[in-house]
């Protein structure tokens, strides 16, 4: 239910200022913002929320590494890939989207202790943050610097996959 | 911790001077390059009005970061600055390179 929900949420308040008022909402459920670049429109179609945390003694710390293992790409930002609340998040996502892969995302101004958790879990002080098939990469310089120096499209060889790829565990 | 000192005939701001410091002793930097960019942000999300000292532009040259990789090079900037984030640092856009890379080419 609170999938359809969301769907329908995101679905209306993409490009408004009002997101953050709904979006606080969705993130107090836990849901994770999945941007799918097949259709670069930016249709509101291709935002589907992929899991949820139904359960609130899930850690910060499980979340993040149950977000990187099962995203190959994912960034934890400020703002979400359709509207970016800061540069170096926006510059992220678009450097990103040139290699054309899904990317799965967290809003992390909407949610202090997501944004403390993930900052402990990668041991980086500042967003955005992004993870390749679960390996921290870095932030918004990092990445920049990976696609001039042709690096990212090594990285991203495997990421290409759709994002329900689960590896046995 | 130092508060913020007012001294007139310094021309560098608090933050800016401090963090130059650090940087300069601890990574014996050849080249440090620090800009207050903290303008260019103001009024964007999670940063007060008024923005001053949030935002910088980095460029360190130190041959402590031989054989270190990007993220290595990052955070032992990060490391050394874990005072300014914890006090209102929100950003550093970095540029870390050894010696030789910036010579080299």
């Amino acid at each position: 239910m609170a999938r359809s929900l969301a769907n329908t949420v995101l679905k209306g308040i993409i490009g408004s200022h009002h997101r953050a008022a709904t979006c606080r909402t969705l993130c107090q459920q836990g849901t994770i913002a999945y941007y799918s670049v097949s259709s670069d429109a930016g249709t509101h179609d291709d935002f589907k929320s992929i899991s949820k945390l139904a359960d609130s003694d899930i850690s910060l710390k499980d979340v993040v590494e149950k977000d990187v293992k099962e995203n190959p790409v994912m960034i934890y930002m400020k703002g979400i890939p359709e509207a970016p609340a800061c540069g170096f998040s926006s510059l992220a996502v678009r450097v990103l989207k040139a290699h054309g892969v899904p990317i799965a995302s967290r809003n992390i101004l909407e949610d202090q202790e997501l944004k403390s958790g993930v900052k402990a879990f990668s041991h980086w002080p500042t967003f955005p943050q992004i993870f390749i098939n679960g390996e921290f990469i870095g932030g918004s310089d990092i990445i920049l610097n990976m696609h001039q120096s042709g690096e990212l499209t090594e990285k991203l060889k495997g990421a290409t996959t759709s994002n329900t790829v689960k590896r046995d565990d | 911790m130092r508060k913020m000192s007012s001294k007139a005939t310094n021309l560098l701001q608090p933050r800016a001077s401090r963090i130059k410091q650090k940087l300069e002793n601890a990574l014996e930097a050849s080249i440090l390059e620090l800009d207050d960019v903290s303008y260019k942000h103001a009024g964007h999300a999670g940063v007060k009005d008024g923005a001053n000292e949030t935002h910088f532009n980095l460029k360190v040259v130190s041959s402590k970061f031989d054989g270190q990789n990007l993220v290595k090079r990052h955070r032992m900037i990060y490391d050394l600055l874990g005072d300014e984030l914890q006090s209102g640092l929100h950003a550093i856009s970095i540029v870390a390179k050894t010696p030789k890379e910036v010579g080299g080419k």
